[in-house]
């Protein structure tokens, strides 16, 4: 027994040490900044407004990006090649869109309401009794969509943390969700901020260093590039790719390309964990600063990571690539098995650890938020005092919830993520633009295009895109989307009369 | 690799700084100023 304790220290105490300064540095984080985020709701729920650009810019990074990219997305380009990469390019797209067109205005409208979470920013901004209405739906969408993916995104940390350090599931998982759990209930938003910064540091090196293994391991850009353009490894479809990885839409349909560069893309102008980021920042230099910088640290990450997998192939006998094209969630860490220097895997697996729990702690924060402010608070009115201990009590409840799906996660997880992710933008969306650009914009175009969005993703999936074979690659989001838009302007138009008054639009617009 | 293969890598470094130019010449105010 001990004989073997010394023989798994000896292989994997890099590794180790480097994930426990990792975790102990998380909870030292949520600990620092505990006595502050008691300050107040505001400053358990938006940190008081006062963190700099460069942290928000690193948070709203490591926030969108996850294991899922990491691991998930860059493997996925083992199977459809380097065109993979025309994702990551809608998702740069939209990182810009969401600092141009919603950051600015978001942080200062939401200011001037008092707003602290996206479901009372509705309540704010459309102000009437329907919207209570569209608060309670948000906040139940909130709750419902965000379960699945912080457990794909537990799942996928849990079976890193097997592979590399051969320790149990259950235990893994347990020791991610709980750390996790400590520092964002400790330090509220302080903590998931300043932690995501860290963490979008290590996402960012571990990025550029991921990307230079293959070229490394190989002996040269020319000799690597060579190797993949034509190669007899066998596509998913059974016939050798020849040239397919290199060749555009040889290995994947652009409309499968634009569905998830689109359904995933899209969270960056929809989903709470990111949007609520703009709440934070501090002053209008720290606005321009992340508006720059945050496409830089996703774009270059981006370019580093979508189209690793098709460069493993450099890498992979004829068998091994036989069984990464059906199990490309293992692509990274073959890769970095097949690397073997275990500094430069205890450097990974530390960023994966980064990548997956600056995700879950954001998305906790927002679960813990909803459900007391904008749930809670809405039904029987919980008292100003009490407000950040209910929100710390149900971020641990979720917590323990989110554990016990994880250790038996039901079939299809990684579809219930992208799922989740399209009802976010075609429900969220044209409540959040109408509502900061458009006056005439109304309480029941909100609640109508939340409804049209949420029902437009489950109508095209359920009867349309597995009904007909043409339809297949037609992503859900993108009639969802388009209904939901059509259906906030049209609804807004109708019910001109709904208008909230001259005083409160110039309070919010001026 | 072919002109649309590459296209997603440079046109990400193009998204890049095309967005900076334009946050460059933006006007960005915020209400609360706390230090700006």
């Amino acid at each position: 027994m001990t004989s073997q304790m010394i023989e798994y220290l000896a292989q994997h105490w890099i590794v180790l040490l480097l994930t426990f300064i990792y975790l102990v540095f998380c909870l030292w984080v949520g600990w620092y900044f505990r006595a502050r985020a008691e300050e107040g709701v505001e400053s358990f729920y938006v940190a008081r407004r006062e963190i700099p650009g460069w942290v928000v810019s690193l948070a709203f990074f490591s926030t969108f990006a996850s294991t899922n990219t990491y691991i998930g997305q860059a493997g996925k380009s083992f199977q459809f090649g380097l065109s993979w990469a025309w994702v990551g390019l809608f998702w740069a797209f939209f990182c810009v869109i969401s600092w141009l067109v919603l950051g600015p205005r978001m942080r200062q409208q939401t200011a001037r309401l008092g707003s602290l979470t996206i479901p009372d920013y509705f309540y704010f901004r459309y102000n009437s009794d329907f919207a209570r209405a569209i608060r309670l739906l948000s906040a139940i969408v909130i709750l419902f969509a965000t379960l699945w993916y912080m457990v794909g995104i537990t799942k996928g940390l849990g079976h890193v943390i097997t592979s590399v350090l051969a320790i149990p599931y259950a235990a893994g998982t347990a020791a991610v969700v709980f750390v996790t759990c400590a520092y964002t209930v400790f330090g509220g938003m302080y903590s998931v901020l300043w932690t995501d910064a860290v963490q979008g540091i290590m996402m960012f090196a571990v990025a550029i260093i991921m990307v230079t293994l293959p070229f490394i391991f190989v002996g040269g850009v020319d000799e690597l590039m060579l190797k993949i353009s034509e190669t007899s490894h066998i596509a998913k479809s059974g016939e050798p790719m020849g040239n397919g990885l290199v060749t555009f839409g040889a290995l994947v349909s652009f409309f499968y390309i634009l569905g998830i560069g689109l359904a995933v893309g899209m969270k960056q102008i929809a989903e709470p964990r990111c949007l609520i980021r703009f709440y934070s920042i501090d002053n209008a230099r720290s606005m321009k600063f992340a508006m720059i910088w945050t496409p830089v640290f996703l774009g270059i990450s981006l370019i580093c990571v979508m189209g690793l997998g098709a460069l493993v192939h450099g890498m992979a006998t004829e068998e091994e690539a036989a069984y990464l094209i059906n199990n490309t969630d293992e692509v990274v860490g073959f890769m970095l098995a097949k690397f073997d220097n275990p500094i430069i895997s205890g450097v990974c697996v530390a960023g994966l650890f980064a990548a997956g729990m600056s995700s879950l702690a954001s998305v906790m924060l927002i679960v813990g938020t909803a459900f007391v402010k904008d749930m809670w608070d809405v039904v029987s009115d919980v008292p100003e005092v009490k407000v950040v201990n209910y929100t710390r009590w149900t971020m641990a409840a979720y917590c323990v919830l989110l554990y016990g799906v994880t250790l038996y996660p039901p079939a299809g997880i990684v579809e219930m993520t992208a799922f989740s992710g399209a009802v976010f933008a075609a429900s969220f969306f044209p409540a959040i633009f109408g509502g900061l650009y458009l006056k005439w914009g109304t309480d029941l175009g909100a609640l109508a295009s939340m409804i049209a969005g949420i029902a437009g993703c489950l109508v095209w999936r359920l009867l349309f895109r597995f009904e007909y074979e043409a339809l297949s690659d037609v992503h859900e989001i993108i009639p969802a989307f388009i209904l939901s838009s059509l259906i906030y302007l049209v609804v807004s138009k109708a019910t001109s009369t709904r208008i909230p008054s001259d005083a409160h639009l110039r309070r919010i617009f001026a | 690799m072919d002109f649309m293969t590459s296209l997603p890598y440079w046109g990400i470094l193009l998204i890049i700084a095309v967005n900076a130019v334009i946050v460059l010449r933006m006007d960005v105010t915020l209400d609360d100023e706390s230090d700006d």
